[in-house]
């Protein structure tokens, strides 16, 4: 099977410091869903900020969707990123868009017509219950509103792989649930997903799911599954 | 380039153009009107030293120093029928007694002159062409057969201090303008940072979602140039307003050194292209400061 994304031997280091992560090797397969937990400060924003290609390693090999991304070229680039859709854990939604630009952008970046982006975004908004909110500006939305909002603008253009750091952190435990079957729903049509949590609850909440557990830098790997091929999806209703 | 103001509403909406609220038109407003009166100067200058310098290196007057008053008449009615015969002569016109001595009077007195002072007799020539030093030479060479005592003035030597000076105040403004451009683009280069600073958020999310290098600067360009656009053209009308005046007030001078100061037809088409050179400039500043800045991110 061909891998989304190989990591071989990868650390990074910000300046002079001391390794942020540490001989990170591991391999996520298409239509696979993982969980990354850790402590706070073992790594995890780091380790989806090379997944989504915001840095470079300091050392190692790191393949995507067949490609070596550590010499992939500047020009490249962008072509790569419209294949992952990130949630942030700080959402950064654009301040001065609107709701509907803000979960629009990603497909207008990617040149959609304005006609063909209308239905998509008004049903997305439909699904993530903020349809009334459309023209809101983010500084008008709750916590929990943004995040929603951030969730919808990384999936809207379908992604073959999904990162989220924290991705319900600030919603209820219903949402939270919506949201994280929107992942699998999204992982059933073949998005890999890489969910970064602290609540470990979350694992229980989609069948086959897999975790990748970092401890200061370093990935443990308790399941075992990061080596193998990841058994088929099944959602628990 | 200048394309790159068309872009579609939505893409628009990235990056706020609140327009006339930052200090970017205004700055670039000012410069602008700074810089169009120093061309406006500089291309008033220019011209009046083109058409003076080849108006008067064309003139000279022969002087001819003769005591008798009678003897000087007749002298200079020869010397002027003989350079009527020279080629290259476009006129020849002989100044009246009274004429010269209305030149000398505020000086000399009246009454004085041709009892105690001997007053040349003057002819004006006019070339067809600026003569050379050797032409002028020879001229004097050939007509001092004809009037043995006079000396051939041309007008270029007495007022090239004058057109010295009105070139080298081109050369002055050209300098000006120069130092102008630089600090223009200098400013527009802060603007831009500045913006890319306000807005590297929006920028950073768009680089995440695979926006290309190309499709930030053209939001910076269009802002930058619509900027640039209302600085120049707010620039462009008071600078014009002030040329205009000046004008009138030039063509009021009685007639003489500064009446030859207008501002020429083909000024207003150079003055016109100078903001349009600006909002290049400044989408192009625009540009090359994005794309660098953001050459610095991955």
């Amino acid at each position: 099977m061909q891998s989304v994304v190989e990591f071989d031997n990868v650390g990074l280091r910000y300046g002079t410091g001391a390794e942020t992560l540490t001989d990170l090797s591991f391999t996520l397969f298409p239509g696979s869903f993982y969980f990354l937990t850790g402590a706070s400060g073992a790594g995890k924003t780091s380790l989806l900020k090379l997944l989504y290609l915001a840095h470079r390693p300091s050392r190692g090999a790191i393949r995507m969707f067949g490609h070596d991304a550590i010499t992939l070229s500047r020009e490249r680039l962008p072509g790569f990123r419209r294949r992952i859709g990130v949630v942030f854990q700080d959402f950064r939604l654009v301040p001065h868009l609107s709701t509907f630009d803000n979960i629009a952008l990603p497909l207008r970046i990617a040149g959609i017509q304005e006609k063909d982006l209308k239905g998509p975004v008004t049903e997305m908004l439909a699904w993530i219950g903020l349809s009334e909110r459309s023209d809101a500006r983010p500084a008008t939305l709750s916590g929990g509103e943004q995040q929603r909002v951030a969730i919808a603008r990384a999936v809207i253009g379908r992604p073959e792989m999904l990162v989220a750091d924290e991705p319900t952190g600030n919603v209820d435990p219903e949402m939270a649930r919506r949201l994280l079957h929107l992942f699998a729903a999204l992982n059933k049509l073949g998005t890999t997903v890489v969910v970064a949590t602290h609540d470990i609850h979350l694992l229980q909440e989609i069948d086959g799911a897999q975790m990748m557990r970092l401890d200061k830098g370093r990935l443990s790997d308790p399941t075992g599954s990061l080596r193998h091929p990841p058994r088929p999806l099944v959602l628990k209703n | 380039m200048l394309l790159d103001f068309i872009l579609p509403a939505h893409d628009r909406k990235l990056i706020p153009e609140g327009r006339l609220s930052g200090p970017m038109p205004w700055v670039i407003a000012i410069m602008l009107f700074l810089t169009l009166l120093v061309a406006a100067s500089g291309l008033a200058l220019a011209d009046a030293a083109r058409k003076g310098g080849q108006d008067l290196a064309r003139q000279a007057t022969i002087q001819i120093i003769e005591t008798d008053p009678a003897q000087r008449a007749a002298q200079r009615a020869a010397v002027s029928r003989a350079l009527r015969g020279f080629d290259g002569v476009e006129s020849v016109t002989p100044v009246a007694d009274s004429e010269v001595r209305g030149l000398l009077e505020p000086w000399l007195g009246n009454g004085v002159i041709d009892v105690d002072v001997p007053v040349p007799a003057l002819v004006d020539v006019r070339f067809t062409s600026a003569p050379t030093r050797q032409m002028l030479n020879d001229v004097q060479r050939s007509l001092r057969n004809v009037a043995s005592d006079l000396r051939v003035d041309a007008h270029s030597s007495w007022m090239a201090p004058f057109f010295e000076l009105m070139n080298a105040l081109v050369w002055l403004a050209i300098m000006i303008l120069f130092l102008l451009s630089v600090a223009t683009a200098a400013v527009i280069v802060l603007a831009v940072r500045s913006t890319l600073n306000t807005h590297r958020g929006t920028i950073e999310i768009m680089h995440m979602m695979g926006g290309t290098d190309l499709q930030a600067a053209r939001l910076f360009q269009r802002r930058v140039g619509l900027d640039a656009l209302l600085g120049g053209v707010a620039g462009f009308i008071l600078a014009a307003a002030v040329i205009i005046t000046l004008g009138d007030r030039f063509a009021a001078v009685e007639p003489g050194l500064l009446s030859g100061v207008t501002f020429p037809v083909y000024g207003w088409a150079i003055l016109a292209l100078i903001p349009l050179a600006v909002v290049g400039l400044a989408m192009l500043m625009a540009r090359f400061t994005v794309i660098t800045a953001l050459k610095k991110i991955l």
